[in-house]
């Protein structure tokens, strides 16, 4: 199957100021993906270039099988929802969906009134007169309507208060039950992305660190706890390392079980993962300061 | 796409229909006053009679008043549509959008931004040049009297306000303000600068470009001394003299009186005759005899829409420049 986004030696400057460096991925379809990364790690500007809103300097960006942004076939398989959710501020809710219906040749209608009817908004109301959480919401009734092979959206719940953010994150589970779609969001807390995401690509200082199935990441991902000073076991590659007088606790990426007499293996959670991957991309300096 | 370019345009186009009604009302019946004043002056028989003495009354009585004001302010609105519809409508037509972030939205629904900035340009610059040419029409049909009899319509106070060029006048100004929007990224400032480029463009293109465009035709004539309207004579004795021209219809760009051998003209004055001693009689009569000439420059009465036509055809040209840039500005963003 055409995976959904595949990007080989991806980059992009800004002059002289790289946002996205070297980044080679590729996406298997079906997936809802988490892209994770603290801010100004390059998320915007992945996702960005994934729906032809920026040009890349370097390499190649292919998704879904073509170029993004390049016709109006391509733009009506892939849903996008922009950071901050931009909604025009004069246009009423149905006249959204108006400019849905318009320009959009699969738009469909009784999704967009059914969903906005459970959210229990007034179709007259103005976009600028909507609560953060609604204004978010409509704008991704906007993109699911549009009916998308792919739904990106870039740091969906951001600036939602938690209340707004469960119903976000409901709304769009019950969108990729109903469809079965492909779906890549960002953000910058792991918690926000745990509950959804099947697949989870860590993005740190402009490069990928690692990409892959949360399952498969969690499976070769062991937390070894040993006395201080023993050999690191074979077959693994230290991620993270961090040590007290007598003991020395790793974290290490490791195709096989760990099963190394003096190391204790335990499983990560995600967000332990994700930290220790995103702690061992810091500069020296930090990285002393956030192993305290 | 159309549709969401008229939804977005909805109050503007309300703005600019209520303008353009009560224009053409107010238009309406200042064209009804001057046509009745015409008549009752006794000057509609002028050309046909020959006897046009009635014509000063009639236009004594069309210059004063509110007729005179409406001549005014038709002229005065036609001259700031073309700005109005540069900062108003085209400067905010995408810098909005690039400011807000909805360029975000609608650039991702199912229709390419080419297409999107193609249909908006389309749109609202039919608009632009509808708008500034139904009132050009409007105010050029109530202001044709006054025109033909009272005012010159080729001298530059006028010319803008008549006929096709601010319909391109309108087209560049709107393209402009796109443009500087799109570059700019800021509503305001963009406005601003919308103003301020155009400004300079309408101003060169009429105190200096326009009596280029056509070729000028030019003369000399013998000074005819009942013509002059104005001397002066300085301390040393040098001396100016001014005359008029009189060809009906014409716009004069240069007018000098020189000798009889070609150079300018200035003096020495004869003390005896010119300045405080003399009688401006004989000054005029000894000015007379020196065989002075007038050399002069000017653009005919039938260069008139020979000049619209040009002068459109250079806004046009310039308002076709911005839009490839438009377009190609656009491209280079994302490809």
């Amino acid at each position: 199957m055409t995976p959904v986004l595949r990007a080989t030696g991806l980059g992009k400057r800004y002059g002289r100021r790289p946002a996205l460096a070297d980044c080679t991925l590729e996406i298997p379809p079906g997936r809802v993906v988490g892209l994770v990364g603290p801010n100004g790690a390059g998320k915007t500007t992945l996702l960005q270039l994934a729906v032809g809103l920026l040009a890349p300097t370097e390499g190649t960006i292919e998704v879904l099988g073509g170029r993004p942004g390049a016709g109006p076939e391509q733009l009506a398989k892939v849903g996008f929802v922009a950071q901050d959710a931009p909604t025009y501020t004069n246009l009423t809710v149905a006249d959204h969906f108006r400019l849905g219906a318009h320009l959009n040749p699969h738009w469909d209608n009784t999704v967009a009134m059914d969903r906005i009817a459970a959210l229990g908004l007034d179709p007259a109301q103005k976009a600028g007169k909507l609560s953060g959480g609604q204004r978010a919401q409509l704008a991704l009734t906007l993109a699911i309507a549009k009916r998308p092979e792919l739904l990106i959206l870039d740091e969906p719940v951001a600036s939602l208060d938690p209340l707004a953010r469960r119903g976000f994150m409901q709304s769009l589970m019950e969108f990729t039950a109903d469809t079965g779609a492909s779906v890549v969001l960002s953000s910058h807390l792991v918690a926000d992305l745990e509950r959804v995401c099947d697949y989870l690509i860590v993005l740190a200082a402009s490069h990928v660190l690692i990409a892959g199935d949360v399952d498969d990441l969690l499976a070769t991902h062991p937390r070894l706890i040993g006395p201080r000073d023993a050999a690191v076991p074979a077959g693994t590659t230290v991620v993270q390392e961090s040590h007290t007088d007598r003991q020395s606790t790793l974290v290490v990426r490791s195709s096989a079980p760990v099963d190394e007499p003096g190391w204790a293996a335990e499983r990560l959670d995600l967000e332990d993962l994700v930290l220790a991957y995103m702690a061992a991309a810091l500069p020296d300096d930090r990285r002393a300061v956030a192993a305290l | 796409m159309i549709w969401l370019t008229w939804r977005q345009f909805r109050s503007q186009s309300v703005v600019a229909a209520v303008v353009f009604v009560a224009a053409a009302v107010v238009l309406g019946i200042a064209a009804q006053a001057v046509a009745t004043m015409w008549t009752n002056s006794g000057a509609a028989s002028c050309p046909a009679t020959g006897d046009c003495a009635a014509l000063a009354s009639f236009l004594q009585e069309a210059q004063q008043g509110w007729t005179m004001m409406v001549y005014v302010l038709g002229a005065g609105l036609i001259y700031l549509v073309p700005p109005l519809v540069g900062v108003f409508w085209g400067a905010p037509l995408v810098a909005r959008e690039l400011e807000a972030g909805t360029h975000r939205l609608v650039w991702n629904q199912s229709v390419t931004r080419a297409r999107w900035l193609g249909t908006k340009l389309a749109v609202l610059g039919a608009a632009s040049m509808a708008f500034a040419g139904l009132l050009s029409l409007a105010t050029t049909w109530s202001s044709h009297r006054l025109d033909q009899v009272g005012f010159n319509r080729l001298e530059p106070i006028l010319y803008g306000a008549r006929g096709i060029v601010p319909v391109a006048y309108a087209a560049f100004a709107f393209a402009l303000g796109v443009v500087t929007g799109m570059v700019i990224r800021r509503t305001v400032p963009a406005m601003a600068i919308t103003l301020a480029v155009y400004a300079g463009f309408a101003l060169a293109m009429a105190l200096g470009i326009r009596s280029h465009l056509l070729p000028a035709t030019h003369t000399q004539q013998p000074l005819n001394t009942a013509n002059i309207n104005g001397m002066g004579i300085s301390q040393d004795g040098t001396m100016r003299v001014e005359a008029s021209f009189d060809v009906p219809g014409a716009w004069v760009t240069h007018n000098t009186t020189i000798t009889a051998t070609g150079q300018d003209f200035t003096g020495p004055a004869n003390t005896q005759v010119c300045g405080r001693d003399g009688a401006p009689k004989d000054c005029i009569g000894w000015l007379g005899s020196l065989g002075l000439k007038q050399d002069i420059v000017y653009q005919p009465a039938g260069h008139f829409w020979p000049l619209q036509w040009v002068e459109s055809g250079v806004f046009l040209a310039l308002t076709a420049l911005l839009v490839t840039f438009g377009f190609w500005w656009l491209r280079r963003r994302s490809s």
